[in-house]
């Protein structure tokens, strides 16, 4: 680059599409333990394969991101150092904590279901009928212990999936990502908007890992749900920054990526399952967990791009 | 009282040979192809025969209310004794959260160490030992003043005094200390 002519700009995008998987991940994962918790607290009889998909899916999503997170760093080996110096005015410094947190809870948790359902089938292979009171029995005291991880990873899981929003929206110079929601100043839009998508993406994930099983039709209804709130999020998104955002390279990126595959098509594609096809899930939830990447990757980028 | 140390750039004394941007790489080691500071032309803009082009020296502005510092996960970017934004590269990770707030573009991750980096107003190099920064001491045009705002017999404290000089994208409210006279330029 010239850099008495060439306006010396050196590339604009400092966080580039390794930040965008990375806060992508960091959603799904928060999303898929909050499918599986929410599921195991409440639902009796909760779907032992949507528990078991999301509790596995969580820990793997999380280690995988912050593995594109350190990757990303220009000193990676020194990542140590982010848990030993702390800033508590930075969301990224929080964002550790929380997600330290998030993960241990999430490697537990993934544990639990994992030895609960060795327990279980190994019990009932081995001694048979007469062995499945104390297998009732164990099992419950598991979900005593379990329950108490389940519900405080729900916690740390909404910190984490909300988190990826905030990290964005705390750069108060980029006008872009610090969007606050309309008519209120202090409240940061993309948060919202990160959540939302992180629970829809980590719920469609979620279905995908437990592949065809029972009814599924709560889930399906709760997507639904969860996709018209994000089309109105990024309608608002939409109304309320200004038009060169969706601009350029990004205008394919946002219509065709976020609107069309991630948002439009599985509405259209769920409504349609949801009447006619119990387990229709795979065209849906992959759709959904594609539009999320392309609106993390739309949202890192446009942030930077245009100023 | 606490030193303020600042810069006044008068635009119109700038002729853009880029000595300071040579005697920046000179001081501080800058790698190859990375700039603590550049002054790339502004322009030309207008027609003929209002046909404008100047040379606008950008580096680190030194804010008071600097979003580097705030956002920095690990205080590695923080406010030294005089006040001056400065980076502990023993603490920096390399996240580059803080060139995402940077307003100015002025931090870079240094090549050779993986750390961020940025003009430190040659900090432990010359201020420490009385000297002005290399880039001010370089100029040929005598564009760069340098000194303590503080002190109201200041070179720059004088020149802020008697003439009209703007801080960059004010908007933004981190109150730099890089200030430019743009009379003559714009
Ligand atoms: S110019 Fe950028 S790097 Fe320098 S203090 Fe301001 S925000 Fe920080
Ligand atoms: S790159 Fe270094 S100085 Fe910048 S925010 Fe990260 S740790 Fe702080
Ligand atoms: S003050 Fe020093 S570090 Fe900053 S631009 Fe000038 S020569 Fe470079």
């Amino acid at each position: 680059m010239d850099i008495t002519w060439g306006a010396g700009a050196a590339n604009p995008v400092i966080w580039g599409w390794l930040i965008a998987v990375y806060l992508f991940l960091a959603g799904i994962a928060g999303g898929a333990f909050l499918t599986a918790s929410l599921t195991d607290l409440f639902k009796k009889n909760g779907q032992a394969r949507v528990i078991r998909s999301g509790a596995f899916l969580a820990p793997v999503a999380i280690i995988v991101g912050l593995g594109l997170l350190v990757f990303d760093l220009g000193r990676p080996l020194s990542f140590w150092k982010l848990i030993f110096n702390v800033n508590f005015g930075s969301v990224m410094s929080i964002g550790v904590f929380i997600i330290s947190i998030f993960t241990v809870l999430s490697l537990l948790y993934a544990y639990l279901v994992w030895t609960s359902v060795k327990v279980g089938s190994k019990v009932q292979v081995r001694v048979g009928r007469a062995a499945n009171e104390t297998a009732a029995t164990k099992a419950a005291g598991t979900v005593g212990g379990r329950g108490i991880v389940a519900f405080l990873g729900a916690l740390f899981a909404l910190g984490t999936a909300t988190y990826t929003g905030f990290l964005l929206s705390a750069v108060s110079t980029n006008v872009f990502w610090s969007t606050h929601l309309p008519g209120i100043a202090g409240v940061p839009f993309l948060p919202f908007l990160f959540l939302v998508s992180a629970l829809s993406t980590g719920l469609a994930a979620t279905l995908l890992g437990a592949g065809t099983c029972d009814d599924l039709t709560v889930y399906k209804k709760i997507d639904i749900v969860l996709i018209v709130i994000e089309i109105l999020l990024v309608a608002v998104l939409y109304a309320s920054v200004r038009a060169v955002f969706f601009s350029g390279n990004l205008a394919a990126l946002f219509w065709l990526g976020v609107v069309m595959i991630g948002l439009i098509l599985p509405l259209l594609l769920s409504l349609y399952g949801v009447s006619r096809h119990k387990n229709l899930v795979l065209p849906s939830c992959s759709l959904v967990v594609i539009g999320g990447l392309a609106l993390r990757c739309f949202v890192v980028y446009a942030g930077q791009l245009f100023k | 009282m606490a030193k303020h140390y600042a810069m006044v750039i008068q635009l119109k004394k700038c002729l853009g040979c880029q000595a300071c941007t040579v005697a920046c790489k000179f001081e501080n080691k800058v790698p190859d192809g990375q700039y603590r500071t550049k002054s790339p032309a502004i322009g030309p803009s207008g027609t003929y025969p209002n046909v404008k082009v100047f040379f606008e020296k950008q580096a680190c502005q030194m804010c008071q209310d600097a979003p580097c510092v705030k956002v920095c996960p690990t205080t590695a970017s923080h406010y030294n004794k005089d006040g001056l934004v400065l980076i502990d590269s023993h603490k920096c990770v390399g996240c580059k959260y803080c060139m995402t707030a940077c307003p100015y573009d002025a931090r870079f991750i240094n090549k050779n160490t993986g750390t961020a980096d940025k003009c430190t107003f040659c900090y432990d190099t010359r201020l420490t030992k009385g000297e002005k920064p290399a880039c001010v001491t370089t100029c040929v045009g005598g564009a760069l003043l340098f000194g303590d705002a503080n002190d109201p017999q200041s070179e720059v404290a004088r020149y802020m005094a008697t003439h009209r000089t703007e801080v960059r994208k004010a908007q933004f409210g981190t109150r730099p200390s890089v200030h430019y006279d743009y009379e003559g330029v714009k």
